[in-house]
């Protein structure tokens, strides 16, 4: 496990860079630090960081894989990566449907990055973004098939900001309400929760990787 | 008997045929294929009062899916998410499979023989030394009828006490009381279709979203549909129900006394009452005032007839007179504005108003009082017994009204809203019973808090509870846990999985759970629902009303069941239904129920059910040309109650500043025991909070998960914050749930009840809050 830590993917640079802000990496490598398997990016390559993390290109050479930010995590949401993660060896990860981000609302793990890989202009909660939840699979989602389920709308920690329940009259029983869990894009800080919460054995909401609003000139 | 399950399948497979054409079945994906060799059958939802039909698919003797029943007329095919996984709450790894017997501090396995004999002995023993009144039984709303009529006969007509109660006295029996008092006869007058055809919803303390999940759905597609619905939630804190609302109004606890009081004054100095209504069908009556609080052991409280003084309508006028809006403002804290608008919209003749209540107004040390003032409201304007225009009490148990009220399985009653101090009604029970009527004792037994208080006294010496958990749900519970854990009475608990209960028990019975036997449940709009067994309980787990016969054997008064093996349940129920026929509670052949999703009573001598009771429009007990007919009162009238604000029994105050209230979400259901098993809705919701208003956590430097210390007068807990969650209350409150077994939440809750009902507050007291 220890010649794991220090030598995939790491290149010599970045390790020396790493270590000249802190000393740390080589205790927690020593001591070793759990690196335990989760879960390979998504299709899209997309690994959720926790808050405050820099564009991924970026946060990948400035992370210093000290492990802080994991310690100072109350919940244990913050893993550090194993062998699997290639380049992104010991990087901090979050893996929603294990652990997600509890926000807490004075960011402990931005406040003791030394790296800046977690950016600490970062102060209000309700600014992360980590990523954006997405319903991948509509037609396997309870609530929208009806069913009084919802558990991801109050579940989330920004209730009717991020989730909405966008109700609407159910054709089918002619007497009900589909209440549709949407999410609003621009108000997700990508926690996940959501997807912890989602009852179905693959959660039919997940957290992907933001995509940028497209700016275009219609105006409604 | 007349119809087999065999029969039924099928029955279903036209239902199945009908589904195919009209109504798509929610399933899950993939069913298709894998449905080969399922056979179904049909049963109401396990979990709450709405009654969701559900239909159960089993593959070698084990359920495979569940789905919601497309023919089912509550749900149409839909379910929450408890409905959705209700078959994994019979599969947790720590089902109770064989009979367990205290030796010292362990529970060792034993025979059923063993237990039963044990248990039979403990009781002939009590009743020899001190009477029939020393021992009890402590049943559910989540027994079935055949249970709770077991019960029933089994204590009032073979062992001889009164002291045979349901935990639906936490929930239901100051609803019934007042529909008692009110019109004479228990349960009500409307139905879910009320709430398809009215246009104005008032909500009174009740979170249905959360509570009534399936049941809110149909009520806001009502709202869609119609886009002059009006649904305005008076509550003293905003939930997901707040959020779907038109209006919300912030109300103090407590404050529902004052508030309506204050509307009822508008009513009548603006004359806005429908007086030929009032003319023909209402009574003005006032009752005892200045009433205790239950607090004290052994008090106490009753209104006889000696205490009720009969008014005219202008003396009623006149003593509403004091309860003006400003007053109604300043204790209720609902704007004087509000209450005269809330007066306006009562008596609006355009608009078909329902009044819809819950736990608020039933959890309340002065619960009748408010069921009462809410049925004010209608009579005065003669907004009742008409389609789309009801107040309607809501239940919260899947048989509350199937069995604890119309069973009659509370200390005070028989069945079909007959009471034990009724030498008449003890005679006709006896006679159905085929016992002395002597044997029938008319002291009213202990009620749910007093049975729990006589173990602390020593009194009550031997107690069986069946299907519930009352030492995680009662009030001040820590007070009763010590005395059972000190071992002060035997007591023996039937259960399906290790509760808290189970823990301070004698002997552990494993019961046999929902579709494990065959059963009828009776859901709030009066729905009769009856269902087959369709699998083998687990292990030696057998039902409870084989355990209570066995045990009846043991004790001589086997001969009370005289059912054969295979009639048993078809025997058992034309038995019971002898009682509710010709008194306009009747139910239908046995038979009848195998065929149908459930009948609403009365059932009409051509076999159809009533949707609408004592109205000639539907009611077959009003002749034509009667209108509407309070049949079951004296005198085919209804009472309207002058009933006073009376304080809380502890208010917030400066050492403790915050008003405490307790509740439920929708992915859990009661204390957790069934839907705590499933993993799913572990996942969703883990454990209780304390909800908090975001101001008085910012004051207190509390943050969202914080951990929180909340303490009371009589216990201390440490619960995680939750700010801006699901749920806010109003400044000043904190709210939490009662389903985690891990936190005793009701160690907290003042033991305070209804004089009336006898029901517990679980609403109100006072609270500390510190950040932990």
């Amino acid at each position: 496990m220890d010649s794991e830590t220090t030598c995939s993917g790491i290149t010599r640079r970045q390790f020396l860079k790493g270590s000249a802000i802190t000393p740390l990496t080589l205790i927690l490598a020593g001591t070793g630090v759990a690196t335990v398997y989760l879960r390979h990016a998504d299709a899209q390559g997309f690994t959720l960081r926790p808050p405050g993390a820099i564009a991924e290109k970026r946060f990948l050479a400035a992370c210093v894989r000290c492990g802080k930010c994991a310690q100072a995590c109350p919940y244990l949401s913050i893993k550090m990566a194993g062998g699997e993660a290639g380049v992104g060896i010991g990087t901090p990860v979050i893996v929603p449907r294990e652990i997600p981000c509890y926000l807490c609302s004075d960011l402990p793990c931005v406040k003791v990055c030394p790296s800046g890989a977690l950016d600490k202009k970062l102060e209000d909660i309700e600014k992360i973004r980590m990523g954006t939840a997405v319903i991948i699979d509509r037609e396997s989602c309870l609530s929208i098939r009806g069913l009084r389920c919802e558990v991801c709308y109050r579940q989330c920690p920004l209730i009717d900001k991020a989730i909405v329940i966008e109700p609407r009259h159910n054709t089918r029983t002619g007497e009900h309400t589909i209440m549709e869990p949407v999410v609003r894009k621009e108000k997700c800080v990508g926690c996940g929760i959501c997807e912890k919460s989602c009852v179905l054995p693959k959660p039919v909401i997940v957290v992907q990787k933001t995509v940028e609003t497209q700016k275009d000139s219609y105006e409604f | 008997m007349g119809l087999t399950r065999r029969d039924f399948i099928k029955a279903s497979a036209a239902a199945a045929a009908f589904a195919a054409v009209g109504v798509p079945v929610v399933r899950p994906k993939g069913a298709q294929a894998a449905e080969e060799g399922i056979t179904w059958g049909k049963a109401p939802c396990r979990y709450c009062g709405v009654g969701c039909c559900v239909l159960v698919g089993v593959k070698g003797g084990r359920i495979v899916a569940t789905k919601g029943d497309p023919a089912g007329p509550v749900n149409k095919g839909l379910n929450c998410i408890k409905g959705y996984f209700l078959s994994k709450a019979l599969y947790g790894k720590d089902r109770l499979t064989t009979p367990l017997i205290r030796k010292g501090n362990k529970m060792v396995e034993a025979s059923w023989d063993e237990a039963l004999d044990l248990i039979a002995s403990k009781y002939k023993e009590a009743i020899a030394s001190h009477g029939p009144d020393s021992v009890a039984m402590y049943g559910s709303g989540q027994w079935t009828i055949h249970e709770g009529y077991t019960a029933s006969k089994l204590m009032k007509g073979g062992i001889g006490t009164n002291n045979l109660e349901p935990n639906a006295r936490l929930c239901m029996a100051s609803a019934v009381v007042a529909f008692m008092n009110t019109f004479g006869s228990d349960e009500p007058m409307g139905c879910y279709d009320d709430l398809d055809l009215g246009d104005t919803y008032i909500l009174w303390g009740a979170n249905m979203a959360e509570a009534h999940p399936v049941l809110f759905s149909r009520l806001i597609d009502n709202k869609l549909k119609h886009p002059g619905v009006k649904l305005i939630d008076i509550a003293t804190r905003r939930t997901r129900t707040t959020k779907m609302a038109d209006e919300y109004i912030a109300m103090r606890p407590q404050g529902d006394l004052a508030a309506i009081n204050a509307i009822i004054h508008v009513i009548l100095r603006d004359r806005l009452y429908d007086e030929a209504f009032i003319k023909q069908h209402v009574n003005f009556k006032r009752g005892k005032e200045n009433a205790p609080y239950g607090l004290k052991d052994k008090e106490v409280f009753n209104e006889t007839p000696a205490d009720i003084k009969n008014l005219t309508f202008d003396e009623y006028k006149v003593m509403m007179k004091q309860f003006t809006p400003q007053w109604g403002e300043k204790i209720s804290g609902i704007p004087a504005k509000k209450i005269e608008e809330l007066a306006r919209i009562y008596s609006d003749k355009s608009r078909k108003i329902n009044s819809l209540w819950t736990m608020g107004v039933n959890q309340h040390s002065r619960g009748v009082w408010v069921n009462n003032l809410i049925y004010n409201l209608h009579l005065l304007t003669g907004k009742i017994c008409k389609p789309g225009e009801n107040p309607l009490s809501l239940t919260g148990q899947p048989s509350a009204c199937g069995t604890a009220r119309e069973v009659g399985t509370f200390s005070h009653r028989l069945p079909a809203d007959m009471v034990v101090m009724n030498e008449a009604h003890r005679k006709k029970a006896a006679g159905i019973w085929g016992i002395d009527p002597n044997k029938i004792s008319s002291k009213v037994g202990l009620h749910t808090m007093e049975m729990f208080r006589a173990i602390d006294r020593s009194e009550l010496k031997c107690i069986w509870i069946q299907c519930t958990n009352p030492f995680q749900s009662l009030p001040n519970v820590s007070r009763l846990r010590k005395a059972a854990e000190a071992r002060k009475a035997f007591i023996v608990v039937s259960d399906i999985y290790p509760t808290k209960s189970t823990e301070v028990a004698d002997v552990i019975l494993p019961s046999a759970s929902w579709v494990e036997k065959e059963g009828v449940f009776g859901n709030t709009e009066r729905r009769t629902q009856q269902w087959f067994k369709m699998i083998e309980p687990p292990g030696q787990a057998r039902e409870d009303t084989w355990q209570m016969i066995e045990f009846a054997k043991r004790m001589g008064l086997g001969h009370l069941f005289p059912y054969s093996e295979k009639g048993f349940y078809k025997e058992m129920w034309e038995e019971y239904r002898k009682f509710t026929i010709g008194v306009g509670k009747d139910l239908a052949p046995y038979e009848a129920y195998a065929k149908v999703r459930g009948l609403r009573w009365p059932v009409k001598p051509d076999g159809k059910e009533t949707r609408w009771r004592y109205t000639e429009a539907d009611d077959a007990n009003v002749k034509k040309g009667e209108g509407i007919k309070f049949y079951k009162a004296p005198d085919n009238k209804a009472n309207v109650w002058f009933r006073p604000y009376e304080p809380p029994a502890e208010s917030p105050d400066k050492e403790y500043p915050f008003w405490f209230s307790t509740g439920r979400v929708l992915e859990h259901w009661h204390t957790g025991t069934m839907t705590g098993r499933v993993p799913e809705l572990r996942r969703a919701v883990s454990g209780a909070t304390i909800e908090m208003h975001p101001e008085d956590a910012k004051r207190m430097g509390i943050k969202n998960r914080d951990k929180v210390r909340v303490t009371s007068r009589r216990g201390t807990i440490v619960l995680p914050a939750e700010i801006n969650g699901r749920g806010t209350p109003e400044k000043g409150n904190v709210f939490t749930t009662f389903f985690d077994e891990t936190k005793l939440v009701n160690e907290l809750c003042i033991d305070a009840f209804d004089p009336l009902s006898k029901e517990p507050d679980f609403k109100k007291c006072a609270v500390k809050v510190k950040k932990a």
